[in-house]
């Protein structure tokens, strides 16, 4: 029974080092696997060290044991230092965020001007692997109404889909479920893009007309069909062309502008 | 009054599960995809406490998580209702003593849940479906889902029979022999 116990929490400590070992290699480039070097070294330091002072013990060059009552006052009189200045540390790190979020609210506005808008902030991610929703921190009592176009710094985030008095949840663009009327800024065609299962930070840009001419690297803006978001906010560049055996049938990868994974402040439209 | 007290626990753990979904695994992904401890909080339910428990419980958190973060209200609610009672089906049909059945049971929880609430998601919402990358989203949900239920085993052991002992009328051995 002791063995089996044993056992069980043996496979328990395996399963947990398999999965924070697949964590981090299916999340780390591999360029960037020199993190291993310094997990290793990071081993062996502390025993090399334990080495070192020995050898130094051993020549006559330590001074470890000299003074220990200085030492000991000192470290005292340090440490309750150290404790003032992480206390200051910590008033410091709350007025810098405080001042970045307001810093990037009063960029938004001023960049998108023209628009009457009102500032936001995500409060909540969506759990699911197949949908992508945001839910922010302004609801009907600020303003906010269903369909509302919401932007952030570099470019379209989504739409509001519902509204409490407090919150409003949004439908990011790469949602699986989302379609947005769009036109290439070269040639002026329109063209739909769509979220995808496929990648969640990327679109996928269907029904592109036959004779339209797409370069890598277009940007690619809302046209102002369908109702919902208004003309001309951008979306993305086209990343990929994908042509098929029918012309009719070929589609391009657009990979937004805005990290939906990082961002935190956005602006809702509020005249569409 | 122990039932009234598990019932608030297992309310804590909703919170709980809740908080770690949001802030936590939303960063700790394999290949992006995220799991759901949901499916297996409300599997957990309907195994060790009754199917009425299981059931309820499936359906208000559903509701809970339709109104945070769902685009068609009940989606969720009807998936975990129906989780919590497998849970309960499985109770009766199964052994909850053996690692490799528990895992069999995160593996069935896990593929009707997203297979349910994708497909019913689809026709409302009206959008393609995409079945190549919803297998693989889900094949590695579901292995994510395996690996945390091996690694929470011990603690749903613990927990689990002492919301069996005060949640069905019958003693354990009774039950199997």
């Amino acid at each position: 029974m002791n063995r089996n116990r044993q056992t069980e929490i043996l496979g328990g400590i395996i399963t947990a080092i398999i999965l924070i070992l697949l964590i981090f290699l299916s999340n780390v480039e591999v360029n960037k696997l020199s993190y291993l070097e310094s997990v290793a070294s990071s081993i062996v330091s502390p025993i090399q060290r334990v080495f070192a002072d020995l050898r130094n013990k051993i020549e006559g060059n330590s001074t470890y044991f000299s003074n220990m009552d200085n030492i000991t006052k000192e470290n005292e009189e340090l440490k309750k230092r150290n404790s003032e200045l992480e206390t200051e540390l910590r008033e410091l790190e709350k007025i810098k965020a405080d001042n970045a979020t307001l810093q990037s609210y009063m960029n938004l506005t001023q960049k998108y001007s023209s628009y009457n808008t009102i500032p936001a902030y995500v409060i909540n991610r969506d759990v699911s692997n197949f949908s992508s929703t945001l839910v922010l921190n302004v609801g009907s009592k600020d303003g906010v109404k269903e369909n509302m176009t919401v932007i952030a710094d570099k470019g379209l985030v989504g739409h509001v889909i519902s509204v409490t008095e407090n919150t409003s949840k949004v439908q990011v663009i790469i949602d699986s479920a989302s379609t947005v009327s769009c036109t290439i800024s070269t040639t002026n065609e329109s063209i739909i893009c769509k979220g995808t299962l496929e990648n969640n930070q990327v679109l996928r840009a269907s029904y592109i007309p036959t004779g339209a001419e797409l370069i890598q690297g277009d940007s690619v803006y809302t046209s102002g069909i369908g109702g919902i978001y208004p003309k001309g906010i951008i979306i993305g560049t086209v990343k990929e062309i994908i042509t098929t055996s029918n012309i009719t049938d070929r589609y391009a990868i657009v990979e937004p502008v805005v990290d939906f994974s990082k961002v935190d402040t956005v602006l809702l439209i509020l005249d569409n | 009054m122990r039932k009234f007290s598990i019932i608030i626990f297992l309310i804590l753990a909703f919170f709980i599960i809740y908080f770690l979904q949001e802030n936590v695994f939303n960063a700790f992904t394999i290949s992006g995809i995220k799991p759901n401890l949901f499916i297996i909080y409300i599997l957990f339910i309907g195994l060790f406490a009754n199917q009425f428990v299981g059931i309820s419980f499936g359906v208000i958190c559903g509701l809970i998580l339709d109104l945070l973060y769902g685009k068609a209200i009940g989606v969720s609610a009807i998936m975990l209702c129906a989780i919590g009672y497998l849970g309960s089906y499985f109770d009766k049909n199964f052994s909850k003593e053996n690692k490799i059945t528990i895992i069999f049971m995160v593996v069935g929880a896990t593929l009707i849940f997203e297979f349910g609430t994708y497909f019913i998601n689809s026709i409302i919402l009206e959008f393609d479906r995409e079945y190549f990358n919803f297998i693989r989203i889900v094949l590695i949900e579901i292995i994510y889902n395996v690996l945390l239920s091996i690694i929470l085993y011990p603690l749903f052991q613990k927990l689990g029979y002492l919301v069996d002992r005060n949640f069905k009328k019958n003693n354990i051995l009774t039950r199997y022999f």
